[in-house]
């Protein structure tokens, strides 16, 4: 695709961050950090139903206070919206108005801003709000927004279900009638989130003068959200500045255009100041997004031999009250039966998946987006087939695991070479001793151990066709970058993306120094703001590395040319033959015979006298890198080993190891990174995190003391153990590699746990209840406690 | 109501409600951005501060409660370039990502890696994780965390005995 770097020299290699600093110094600027003056301060009324009708608004109690404040309802917003409509006859049309009219349709939906100078005076102001609502039955379950007798939560809507689609490829049918044994097993995921430490947070101010908008957000994608603000305001799009600050995690949470995020600016052009809102935890929990919370049944067909033939699924997710910007509602069923198939050896499968809509918190993205239930399910199945068949599940695996590549899936997915085969048999022989553990446990009265393997590939940084299949209002994948040198020899790289824990300020800088033949320390990575780095879609989908590395490459490689062609021209050499490095430029072989980076860079902007004839001055070079058409392929094989007291239900995870391939590894100490944090979100997913509702979508979890997140003594060190596959489809050979290590643990530890107690496992949350009441066939009490 | 704080040294008196939280007022009086609020409700860690040397959280203390107390931030640690030997750890040894949640890890352990150095032993991993239980971190699964304590407190055990 493009030529591969000379002598890679700081890409690869173990740099400690350069962004640490500030965050360590507490000199970090986040959202919160950003106070305009004569700010107002936003604070919302939310609803405390989960379906009604708004009968009243009484703001009459706001006059008996001591200080100006100001409000504005649904009346007041005409007919601004989130918009996150598909373009399939088969999806329902919804919209979520930015602040809710005639009817609330989840728990924490905002119905009154309120605003006030202070922070806590706008809070006393919106508890003097008083809403009056006429309560509707609330869509509380799958089978409720399935029953055609429940009325619509949208006027117009036939049933509570956003869309079902199908997908398919082969012959099902032909799987079905060669298989000498099926299964149908049916397994769910439950209703999490990302939790960022950081909540969401906007402020927006206004200046005459230019008249710019500025908008800081506390989001991962500063331009979708400048479009998005720009279309549903009628705003010029040239006069809209949007600025991501330092961001407090993401995890896809912050990768969604939110209501309060169009709300806040259009209160600063209304009331004619600045306007902050910063969202509480509460708020945060309530009402920012959800995840999974999917239900599938799957039917393998499978040979006499133990072959996989082929696969149907049945997909459900309860996305809540409203599809989300710009994924939609359709993100994460969508997702699940596009990545089933997984790293498997069939042609045939046929997957039928939908939206359904309830009164809860809208569903959106989070690490793994639909992967990791698709995989808890399919790797559920694998050791349930194994079992029932009497194979060993590690041997099962690797009959059926892909070893040629490219491989094209039975949906016309390419994937590009990976090591499916290597990653599992590096897991086989690492556990090998803990299997024996756990055989050896079976007769234990008191402790069991088990062993359990999630398999996985997992499509990242696909590019603009994945989007156009898919018909969402996101219509490309593509990552720009600008590289720019200074006439003292140093780089700024400017790109679309925004950096909240990742190491783009040093890995980009990494890239570009390996190509400009400078030091990393000298490389200045800008991110986050509209108005100095180019459009491109923002960090999600697992592409910063792989097509934001890429980008840097490609564009630090034209400068380099251009410095080349001038170091050429100065010393009187072929500028072919020009090597950068160490901030020299020399012929290749003659290091005696060089010129400083620094004075090229010198004669490209200042002492233009010195190019060579004809040539335009100016150094700086910009591309846009879109991802492949089917996305690059990275795979991973994860293994968790757990000790279970029966009588208590008490898990100890006692081991987790990873064997992962994301292709050329740009810094390992930032890859670590990645794969262990996304590894115990995982490990929250599969055992303790958990967003409850009653059965009026009253939401149980609204505080830290609810909703458990893993602490640090729960937690085993994470072993971690790096194949590493080039793509040839990328510039750099990297791979996405931001959500693979929250995709494997549910299934992993899921799976640990029905070999340790021999049975089947159908759902997490494997919380101390649900293992105590798995145990009971271990402690011989077949009652279900 | 009158407090008299002496923030990372510096004594000044302000006027606050006696509902506002230390958290806020270091945040908007005292501009220490270093404070981070992760959840207003004591379970997540982000706010920790040191009152008189040891380490609260600052979203469950009003500031009213601190009248004639010292109070030291992240800010004073190690300066702009986080020098002290545990950010320096931090750094080394990847124990931060986002950085939301660091000045409150490093505010709970920096005393803890300090204890340990006096007492002259290298904790193990379980009681570094347990010293840092009241502190969430979502990017980083801790590993970086616990292995930034381990050499704060290595370094330093080692640097004592060639001393």
């Amino acid at each position: 695709m493009s030529q591969k770097m000379d002598r890679p020299k700081h890409v690869g290699a173990r740099i400690q961050r350069f962004e640490d600093t500030r965050f360590l110094s507490g000199t970090a600027r986040y959202i919160d950090d950003i106070r305009p003056p004569n700010v107002l301060h936003l604070s919302f009324v939310r609803a405390q139903v989960a379906h009604g009708k708004i009968l009243d608004i009484d703001t009459s109690g706001l006059e008996f206070l001591d200080f100006p404040v100001q409000f504005f309802t649904g009346a007041d917003i005409g007919d601004l919206s989130i918009k996150a409509h598909q373009d399939f006859p088969e999806m329902q049309y919804s919209e979520q108005p930015l602040l809710a009219r005639e009817r609330v349709r989840f728990v924490g939906e905002p119905v009154v801003a309120v605003l006030a100078d202070d922070s806590y005076q706008a809070e006393d102001a919106a508890e003097m709000v008083f809403v009056d609502y006429e309560p509707l039955p609330a869509v509380a379950t799958m089978a409720q927004a399935r029953d055609p007798e429940v009325p619509g939560l949208f006027d117009g809507w036939k049933t509570n279900v956003f869309i079902e689609r199908q997908m398919k490829g082969g012959d099902i049918a032909k799987a079905r009638a060669e298989a000498a044994h099926v299964f149908t097993r049916t397994y769910s995921t439950q209703r999490q989130a990302g939790v960022p430490m950081e909540g969401r947070g906007v402020v927006a101010e206004y200046n005459p003068s230019d008249r710019m908008l500025t908008v800081w957000s506390s989001t991962q994608i500063p331009h979708l959200l400048r479009t998005y603000l720009s279309e549903e305001l009628g705003w010029p799009e040239s006069r809209l500045r949007v600025i991501a600050p330092d961001v407090g995690g993401g995890f896809g949470v912050k990768g969604q255009v939110f209501v309060e995020e169009v709300l806040v600016p259009w209160l600063a052009l209304k009331t004619g100041r600045p306007v902050k809102w910063i969202e509480d935890r509460r708020e945060h929990l309530t009402a920012s997004i959800h995840a999974r919370d999917h239900q599938h049944t799957l039917e393998a067909y499978v040979s006499a031999d133990g072959r996989l033939l082929g696969l149907k699924a049945d997909i459900s997710v309860d996305v809540g009250a409203y599809s989300t910007f710009p994924f939609t509602a359709a993100g994460d069923p969508g997702m699940a039966a596009k990545v089933m198939p997984g790293p498997y050896d069939f042609q045939h499968y046929e997957a039928t998946f939908r939206a359904l809509a309830s009164n809860k918190c809208p569903i959106g993205t989070y690490r793994g987006v639909g992967r990791p239930s698709a995989v808890f399910a399919q790797e559920r199945l694998m050791d349930d087939i194994a079992k029932e068949l009497g194979l060993d599940p590690i041997e099962f695996r690797l009959k059926n695991i892909i070893r040629e590549f490219p491989y094209k899936n039975a949906l016309g997915f390419t994937y590009d070479p990976g090591s499916y085969a290597e990653t599992l048999e590096k897991i086989q022989e690492l556990v090998a001793q803990d299997r024996a553990a756990a055989l050896a446990s079976r007769g234990d009265p008191n402790k069991r151990i088990g062993v359990g393997l999630a398999c996985f590939v997992e499509q990242t940084a696909h590019g603009t066709p994945d989007f156009t299949r898919r018909r969402v209002p996101i219509e490309t994948g593509y990552i720009a970058a600008r590289v720019e040198m200074t006439p003292d020899g140093q780089a700024i790289v400017e790109v679309g993306l925004q950096n909240h824990g990742q190491g783009h300020e040093t890995v980009f800088a990494q890239v570009a120094a390996d190509a400009l033949g400078i030091a990393p320390q000298h490389v200045h990575v800008r991110h986050g703001d509209t108005l100095t780095t180019p459009y491109s879609v923002g960090t999600w989908g697992s592409r910063g590395g792989a097509l934001g590395g890429g980008a840097v490459h490609m564009a630090a490689g034209k400068l380099a040319d251009k410095l080349k062609a001038i170091a050429g021209h100065l010393l009187q050499a072929d500028a072919k033959t020009i090597v950068l490095k160490d901030g020299l430029a020399h012929p290749e072989g003659e290091p005696g015979r060089h010129v400083a980076v620094a004075k090229l860079a010198r004669a490209a902007l200042r002492n233009v006298g010195e190019l060579p004839q004809g040539m335009e001055p100016g150094l700086e070079a910009q591309v846009s890198l879109d991802g492949p058409a089917d996305g690059t392929y990275a795979n991973a094989v994860h293994a968790a080993v757990v000790e279970i007291d029966i009588h208590s239900g008490k898990l100890e995870l006692k081991r987790f190891v990873v064997a992962e391939d994301c292709g050329t590894i740009l810094n390992p100490l930032v890859v670590d990174g990645q794969v262990r944090g996304g590894v115990v979100q995982g490990i929250g997913s599969a055992l303790f995190e958990h967003f409850i509702y009653d059965e009026d979508c009253q939401p149980l979890t609204t505080t830290f003391a609810d909703y458990l997140m893993p602490l640090a003594p729960e937690i085993p060190d994470i072993e971690l153990h790096h194949f590493e596959t080039p793509t040839p489809l990328t510039p750099l050979g990297a791979k996405g590699l931001g959500e693979g290590g929250a995709i494997g643990p549910a299934a992993a530890i899921a799976n640990a746990v029905a070999d340790a107690l021999q049975v089947e496992v159908q759902s997490t949350p494997l919380n101390a209840n649900a293992v105590w009441r798995l145990s009971a066939h271990a402690r011989g009490d077949l009652h279900d406690g | 109501m009158n407090v008299t704080l002496t923030v990372n040294g510096t004594q000044r008196t302000i006027t606050v409600e006696s509902r506002r939280l230390l958290a806020d007022v270091l945040r908007q009086e005292f501009n220490l951005s270093g404070v981070h609020i992760g959840c207003a409700h004591g379970a997540c860690g982000c706010c920790t501060v040191h009152v008189d040397g040891a380490p609260k959280l600052s979203c469950l203390t009003f500031a009213g409660q601190c009248d004639g107390k010292s109070i030291s931030t992240v800010e004073v640690l190690g300066g702009v370039e986080a020098e002290h030997p545990l950010q320096a750890a931090f750094r080394s040894e990847h124990g931060l990502q986002c950085g939301y949640c660091t000045p409150g890890f490093v505010m709970t352990l920096a005393p803890f890696v300090d204890d340990r150095v006096a007492e002259g032993r290298m904790p193990d991993d379980l009681e570094i994780r347990e010293a840092m239980s009241g502190n969430i971190c979502r990017c980083t699964g801790y590993h970086g965390i616990v292995a930034a304590v381990r050499k704060a407190i290595g370094d330093r055990l080692a640097k004592g005995t060639q001393a």
